[in-house]
C-alpha cells in the first residue's frame, strides 16, 4: 500500500519534471518577449520580467506580419485540402483490402515518410525548375509539402477506417448505393473524427514548414512566417525581444487550436473514431 | 416456371480455396429457403454472391428470370438482413429505415406514410427518432427487418439475423419474420447453422457441406429421408445415433456393433455380409418392458438426463446410443430395452456414408 504510493508520486514528480523541461523553451519564448533588451542579458536571469514591456504591434507592423502569416495559412490550407482530397480514399483502399500487395504498398507509403525535406529539396527544385512551376513558388511549397505529409495522412486516416465495419458499405451498396456513394454517405461521415484530427494535424505541421519555403519561395511578398522570421537574423542584430515576440505571436494560435481540440486529437489517434 | 432466384452451377473461389462447388438451386416466387450447414460451409458466402458482394467465379446467377452476374448489388433490387444488423450508427432509425427511398429520390409524403407503416408492422413507433446505439438488440434486429422490407424487393436475403438475440426472443422472432414472410408474400433465403431454426421456418431447407449442397428438400423429408450419413447427423436434435453393422444372411436385419445379441431389422433389403453404418434417431427408441422379440435393443444404462418433459438416457456402451424418452426415467435403472420400428432404421454406406435404403 504504502510501496504503491511512493511509486506513484515518484512517477508523477518525475512526470512533472519531464512536462517542465519541456515546457521551458515555451515559457523561456514568452518571458524574454515581455523582456528589455538589458534584462534579456542579466545575469543571473530573472524569470519574471521585473519591467514588461509590449512590443506586439510594433514587431507586428515593423515585420509586415500579415503578409507572412496570410502566405503561411494558404500554403498550410492548400497542403490540407490536397491532402485530404486525394489521401482519404487511397487510405480507405488500404484499410479494405488486405493481400501482400497492399502491405507492400503500405510499405512503400511509410518509407517515403522517412526521407527528410532537406534531402528531397534539391530534386524537388531541379524538377519543379524544368516543369515551370518555378513561377508559382507558393504552389511548388504546397505540392512539395503535401507529397511530404501524405504518407502520415494515409496511415493515420487508415487506423480511422479500420473501425468502421465493412457491414455498414455493403449495406448501404444492398440498399441501393454505388460503392462511392456508400463511401461517401457512410463511411466518411462515420470516420468524421479522425479525418478531422488528422487534417488539423496536417495542417499545423505544414504551417510550421520551413525547408521547402526557405528554398523554393525567394520572393519576400510570397514567404511563410517561419522564412520570415530569418530576417530578424542580420549580422549584428541582436533584437531578441523582437524575435520572441514575433514567435510568440506566431506559435500562440497554434497552441489554443491544440489545447482546445486536444480532447479529440488524443482520442482519434488512440481509438473510438466511431460514435 | 420462372424461378425468383436460380443459380446454375455457381463456382466460387477464393484465391485457390474452393468456396462453392457446382451449386445449383431454383427458388420459386414466395418460397422460404433455408440454408444450413456447420461453421464454414459457405453459407453466407452463397448469400453475398447473389447479393453481388462478392464476384461469381463461375456459373449463372438469375434473378425473376435475368441474368445478374455482372451486376452490381445495387441494380439487383434485393434486400438483405445482417447478423449484425449493420445499421448506420449515425442516422436515426427513421433515416436508416428511409435511406434506400433517399438515394431512388421518392417524395417526403411518400417516404413518410412507408415509414409509418412499417414502424407499425415492426412495432417501432416509438423509436423512430432514436439512434442504433440507444436501442436493444431486439430493437435493432426489428429495424433491421424494417429497413429490408420497406424496400419491397425482389427477395429478402438473411444471413444468421437471429442469431444475436436471447434463446426467448429467438424463438418469438421465428414465428414473427416467418409471419412477416407469409404477409409480404416474399421470396426469402434465410441462412442459419440452427437446424430447429431452418426446420421450423423454412419451405425448403438447403443443407451444405464444405461448399457442397448435400440435400435439399421439405424440412420432414430431409428428417425422414436423410440422403446420407452427414445429412442424417445434422438434422434433427439431438442427433441421430450411428453404429457399425454387417447384414445378416437374411438380408432384411442388420447386426450390430455392440455386445450381446443387438439384431434390427430393417424395412428393405441389402446383400448378406454387407458392413454399414446403422442409424436410428434418440426419438425413435421406445422403452419396453419386453426383453426380446421384434427389433429390441438390450442397453446398459450409463448416464441419465432428466429436463422435466423429456429424460435422456445415454448407455455405457461404445459407440454410445442415446434415447430420449418422454417421461421421467428412473436414475438407478441399470439396463433398458429399446424398441424400434424397422422403417425406423437407416442404413448409410461405410464408404462414403450415402443412404443405402
Ligand atoms: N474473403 C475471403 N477470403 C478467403 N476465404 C474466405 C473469405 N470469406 C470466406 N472465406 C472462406 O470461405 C469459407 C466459407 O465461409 P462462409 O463465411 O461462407 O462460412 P459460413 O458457412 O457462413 O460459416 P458461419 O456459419 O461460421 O458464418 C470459409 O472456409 C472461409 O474461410
Ligand atoms: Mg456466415
Amino acid at each position: 500500500m504504502r510501496g504503491n504510493d511512493v511509486k506513484r508520486y515518484g512517477l508523477l514528480a518525475l512526470a512533472l519534471l519531464f512536462v517542465g523541461i519541456y515546457l521551458f523553451p515555451l515559457y523561456w519564448m514568452y518571458v524574454t518577449a515581455l523582456k528589455s533588451n538589458s534584462e534579456i542579458f542579466a545575469i543571473p536571469p530573472t524569470f519574471w520580467p521585473r519591467d514588461p514591456q509590449w512590443i506586439v504591434m510594433d514587431v507586428w507592423q515593423r515585420m509586415k506580419m500579415d503578409v507572412y502569416l496570410r502566405n503561411s495559412l494558404i500554403i498550410a490550407f492548400g497542403v490540407t485540402v490536397i491532402v485530404t482530397m486525394t489521401g482519404t480514399g487511397c487510405a480507405y483502399v488500404l484499410a479494405r483490402i488486405r493481400n501482400r500487395w497492399m502491405d507492400a504498398v503500405l510499405f512503400t507509403v511509410l518509407m517515403m515518410q522517412v526521407l527528410p525535406s532537406s534531402l528531397m529539396i534539391t530534386p524537388i527544385f531541379v524538377v519543379f525548375n524544368q516543369v515551370g512551376l518555378s513561377e508559382y513558388p507558393r504552389l511548388s511549397v504546397i505540392l512539395a509539402q503535401a507529397a511530404k505529409v501524405l504518407p502520415l495522412y494515409i496511415v493515420l486516416c487508415r487506423a480511422t477506417f479500420l473501425q468502421v465495419p465493412k457491414e455498414l458499405e455493403e449495406a448501404a451498396r444492398v440498399d441501393g448505393n454505388s460503392r462511392v456513394g456508400a463511401f461517401l454517405t457512410i463511411i466518411v461521415p462515420l470516420a468524421r473524427n479522425g479525418i478531422l484530427v488528422t487534417s488539423v494535424l496536417i495542417f499545423l505541421q505544414s504551417f510550421g514548414e520551413y525547408v521547402y519555403s526557405r528554398s523554393l519561395i525567394t520572393q519576400r511578398a510570397l514567404q511563410p512566417a517561419t522564412v520570415g522570421l530569418q530576417s530578424f537574423m542580420g549580422p549584428n542584430s541582436s533584437d531578441w525581444a523582437g524575435v520572441m515576440t514575433y514567435s510568440a505571436i506566431y506559435v500562440t494560435p497554434i497552441l489554443i487550436v491544440f489545447v482546445l481540440l486536444q480532447r479529440q486529437i488524443v482520442s482519434g489517434l488512440t481509438s473510438g473514431a466511431l460514435k | 416456371m420462372t424461378y425468383q432466384i436460380e443459380l446454375e452451377n455457381i463456382n466460387k473461389y477464393y484465391g485457390g480455396y474452393h468456396a462453392l462447388r457446382d451449386i445449383s438451386l431454383g427458388i420459386e416466387p414466395g418460397e422460404f429457403v433455408a440454408l444450413v450447414g456447420p461453421s464454414g460451409c459457405g453459407k453466407s458466402t452463397l448469400l453475398r454472391t447473389i447479393a453481388g458482394l462478392e464476384g461469381i467465379s463461375g456459373g449463372t446467377l438469375r434473378i425473376a428470370g435475368e441474368t445478374v452476374n455482372d451486376r452490381a448489388p445495387r441494380e439487383r433490387d434485393l434486400a438483405m438482413v445482417f447478423q449484425s444488423y449493420a445499421l448506420y450508427p449515425h442516422m436515426t432509425v427513421r433515416r436508416n429505415l428511409t435511406y434506400s427511398m433517399r438515394l431512388k429520390r421518392r417524395s417526403k409524403a411518400d417516404m413518410e406514410r412507408s415509414v409509418e407503416e412499417i414502424a407499425r408492422i415492426t412495432g417501432l413507433e416509438s423509436l423512430l427518432d432514436r439512434y442504433p446505439r440507444e436501442l436493444s438488440g431486439g430493437q435493432r434486429q426489428r429495424v433491421a427487418m424494417g429497413r429490408a422490407i420497406i424496400r419491397e424487393p425482389k427477395a429478402f436475403l438473411f444471413d444468421e439475423p437471429l442469431s444475436n438475440l436471447d434463446a426467448a426472443l429467438r424463438v418469438h422472432m421465428r414465428s414473427e419474420v416467418r409471419q412477416l414472410h407469409n404477409r409480404l408474400n416474399a421470396t426469402s433465403v434465410y441462412v442459419t447453422h440452427d437446424q430447429i431454426e431452418a426446420m421450423t421456418m423454412a419451405d425448403r431447407v438447403v443443407v451444405m457441406r464444405a461448399g457442397v449442397v448435400e440435400q435439399m428438400g421439405a424440412p420432414l423429408d430431409l428428417y425422414d429421408r436423410p440422403c446420407n450419413r452427414f445429412v442424417a447427423g445434422f438434422i434433427g436434435s439431438p442427433a441421430m445415433n450411428f453404429v457399425d453393422g454387417i447384414i445378416r444372411e437374411d438380408g432384411v436385419s442388420v447386426r450390430l456393433d455392440l455386445p450381446g445379441e443387438a439384431v434390427l431389422r430393417f424395412a428393405g433389403a441389402r446383400p448378406a455380409g454387407e458392413t454399414v453404418t446403422v442409424g436410428f434417431r434418440p426419438e425413435h427408441l421406445s422403452v419396453t418392458m419386453a426383453a426380446t422379440g421384434g427389433n429390441i435393443l438390450s442397453l446398459p444404462v450409463g448416464f441419465v438426463e432428466r429436463t422435466g418433459s423429456t429424460s435422456y438416457v445415454l448407455s455405457s456402451t461404445t459407440p454410445e446410443i442415446l434415447l430420449s424418452v418422454p417421461e421421467r426415467f428412473p436414475k438407478e435403472q441399470g439396463s433398458v430395452n429399446a424398441q424400434i420400428a424397422p422403417e425406423l432404421v437407416h442404413l448409410f454406406s461405410k464408404e462414403d456414408g450415402t443412404a443405402l435404403l
